[in-house]
């Protein structure tokens, strides 16, 4: 193939791979090469300090029989379950009313966007105080006496409502970002035609934004699989509703880095890619029944 | 103008060139680091260095502050890639894995050239057991020791009329006075939480019970009747009106409720002592410690017992500096400093005789907090719990045990935590 290349065009394609060579070496580094230990580590125990001992599948096996980790996967799937449709519900009703002419239209984005410039931890113990059973604010509000994050009927609930919150800002400006892609004229000629604005909605907005909401929803999924950071800071372990909320990543911080068995650690994390994997595959083949790409 | 950016990009260039001097010790001292993760210690570790410095000026030490969480994971990155800081604290909890991974230096023949038995006539058997690998060898120089105390609020004792904590109280006067300030002040009693130094253990151990076997240190007892009962009576004060339930303390620490007048008592650790007195300066009086409560009729033994942990000083096997390192090691165990540790108040020095100089930044409040308590109970103090394989089981037993405040049937769940720890025990 090369030969049928000009010396012009091939000086070009040098210049590519010189330009793309960072990225594609970062990338190597510090994302490829890791994952391939990581693979290796999880059919290994760890001695300690870097060492390990191959020992085939029993990693796998352990993890497969153990109550905990099948608690944390159903875990890890109902947080999905509960933060990603709400969550793109919620950001495209927000991108969709930010979008539409109304005053301090700037003010409101600002409003909307400030939690993801918020630092996490600060974001989570704000909410603790809010969540808190004895003064927090959502009790005295509604004069209940619920334990938000310590009854394990709620907890969950209550780290899907800081997930949500934290991310909708983020979404609806990706989302925003894609209606404003879409020619006024359409909505012109729709509305010419008689066609209100639930119809306009469902033949124009919602098949026009898809492809933006396509890739929101992967992006969202991705990290709802692999949510750990926001639970780590919300329920502390000797909270006695931790297992039912503790998250596959969660499980894997606490064997790898608390116990130390990193080879165990390594074996739920392949787990979770896998898991990531079958999603984005089931996605992949779904979006062909409604992701629009013609415009 | 133009002549600015030149001159700032100068400075920039002498600046880096600078900072990269400091790297290669061009000045002809020797620099160390010693790094720790108590901030509220960091005067105290400091003062302990500028010791060393006035005595050897060529060695110049700095302390570097890591979070606790962090600590563990930067110390065992560095223990894979042999650039250990030169000096750092251990902890129990960590110390085998270590030591018997020969990551630590030997320090047991350190002061053989000072005193002969130096370890054995200036530290305590504690001190030296929380100082040892598995193969009895010493791995750090102990730094301090610490027990668990009772802290109680002076005026709730005073408004329910009951007399404050002595060296006599009982588990029964305990929970006596607990429900009598429950009832006249409405505040909770004494605050029992999910916790092992902090709760449980202590139970067990005054009972007569044991969580390892103290023969051989390696076989779990959780399933040993006197351990049993033990940990089945502290779960169990939870259901008492005057203790607070667990959900409580999921999201307020019983330091927080009783610093915030909710409850009357709980266990807190003598390290924390002087940071409480000097966060709380207006509660200064209010509040005193006390021995912990002995069990009435224990299983075996006289009811008494307290955790005593420690920390120590290690050092990599093959430190670049090692040589030094040692003679800053020789300082850090000497009468000398540590008196400096415990007059800055950093923590009750390990070496023998010299409790009482962490008294000293406790006289600068008005109300002299009564720390003779702490001294006393070096007596009938239990060493920290651990051995190699602790660090593997200890999550998956704390898991058990969050179960058992859910309401999981204890005997059951005792049997669990039994059978996680001889788990490992049988691999080896």
């Amino acid at each position: 193939m090369n030969n049928k290349l000009s010396p012009a065009a091939r000086r070009e394609e040098n210049w590519g791979w010189i330009m793309v060579a960072p990225t594609i070496i970062g990338l190597i580094v510090l994302n490829l090469w890791p994952f391939v230990q990581t693979i290796y580590t999880s059919f290994c125990e760890h001695l300690g300090f870097g060492h390990y001992k191959f020992i085939g599948i029993g990693n796998f096996i352990r993890m497969f029989e153990n109550a905990e980790f099948w608690r944390a996967t159903w875990n890890t799937i109902l947080f999905c379950i509960l933060t990603v449709p709400v969550g793109l519900f919620l950001s495209l009703l927000v991108a969709m009313l930010l979008n539409a002419k109304i005053k301090f239209k700037g003010g409101f984005r600002t409003i909307f966007f400030l939690p993801m410039v918020c630092a996490p931890a600060a974001v989570t113990m704000v909410w603790r105080f809010i969540f808190n059973g004895e003064y927090g604010i959502l009790n005295s509000i509604f004069g209940t006496e619920i334990g938000w994050i310590t009854d394990p009927k709620f907890v969950m609930v209550s780290c899907a409502i800081v997930a949500i919150w934290s991310n909708i800002g983020y979404d609806a400006v990706l989302l925003l970002a894609g209606l404003q892609n879409i020619p006024k004229t359409l909505y012109e000629a729709n509305s010419i035609d008689g066609a209100g604005k639930v119809k306009q909605f469902f033949t124009i907005t919602l098949p026009m934004v898809s492809p933006t909401l396509f890739v929101v929803m992967i992006m969202r999924l991705m990290s709802a699989v692999k949510v750990y950071d926001l639970i780590y800071m919300m329920v502390e372990e000797t909270n006695p509703a931790v297992t039912s909320v503790q998250s596959l990543m969660y499980l894997f911080y606490r064997s790898s880095f608390v116990a130390g068995e990193r080879g165990y650690g390594s074996a739920i994390v392949i787990w979770t890619v896998l898991l990531i994997g079958m999603v984005t595959v089931i996605q992949f083949y779904g979006q062909k029944k409604w992701v629009n790409y013609d415009v | 103008m133009k002549k600015i950016p030149r001159i700032g990009s100068l400075v920039l260039a002498i600046t880096l060139l600078l900072s990269l001097s400091g790297c290669g010790a061009s000045d002809g001292k020797t620099h160390l680091k010693l790094q720790i993760w108590d901030v509220n210690q960091r005067a105290g570790m400091e003062a302990m260095c500028a010791a060393y410095t006035a005595k050897n000026p060529n060695v110049t030490i700095e302390v570097q502050v890591t979070s606790w969480s962090e600590y563990w994971t930067k110390l065992e990155a560095a223990g894979e890639s042999n650039t250990m800081p030169d000096i750092f604290w251990m902890h129990t909890d960590q110390i085998l894995y270590y030591a018997d991974f020969g990551i630590l230096a030997d320090l047991t023949d350190l002061f053989d050239d000072v005193e002969p038995d130096y370890y054995q006539n200036h530290f305590s058997e504690v001190s030296l057991g929380n100082a040892s690998g598995s193969d009895g060898r010493i791995y750090g120089v102990p730094k301090d020791k610490d027990n668990v105390v009772l802290v109680y609020n002076r005026e709730m004792f005073d408004q329910a009329g009951v007399a404050y904590p002595d060296e006599n109280w009982t588990w029964d006067d305990m929970t006596d006075a607990s429900q009598k300030i429950y009832d006249a002040t409405g505040k909770y009693g004494y605050m029992a939480y999910n916790d092992e130094q902090l709760g449980y253990w202590n139970f067990v151990y005054q009972n007569g019970g044991y969580i390892l076997d103290p023969e051989t240190n390696i076989r779990a007892g959780y399933t040993q009747p006197a351990t049993a009962d033990a940990i089945k009576y502290y779960v169990n004060l939870q259901k008492n009106d005057w203790c607070p339930d667990q959900t409580f303390f999921a999201e307020t620490s019983p330091g927080t409720a009783f610093f915030s007048g909710m409850g009357s008592m709980f266990f807190e650790g003598s390290w924390n002592l002087l940071d409480a007195m000097k966060r709380y300066p207006e509660l200064v009086g209010k509040w005193d410690i006390a021995p912990l409560p002995k069990c009435p009729n224990p299983a075996s033994g006289d009811g008494t017992g307290t955790i005593s942990n420690g920390l120590c000083f290690a050092t990599a096997a093959h430190g670049k500096n090692l040589e030094v390192v040692k003679d800053v090691l020789r300082f850090f165990g000497s009468e000398e400093g540590q008196r400096v540790q415990g007059e800055s108040g950093a923590a009750i020095p390990a070496y023998l005789g010299l409790e009482d100089s962490w008294t000293t930044q406790f006289q600068n409040f008005d109300y002299l907090l009564n720390v003779q308590v702490c001294y006393d109970q070096f007596d009938t103090c239990v060493q920290y719990i651990n051995n190699a394989t602790r660090r593997k089981w200890k999550s998956t037993v704390a898991d058990e045990m969050v179960r058992v405040y859910n309401g999981s049937n204890i005997d059951e769940s005792l049997a669990k935590m039994q059978q996680i720890a001889d788990s490992y025990v049988v691999s080896d």
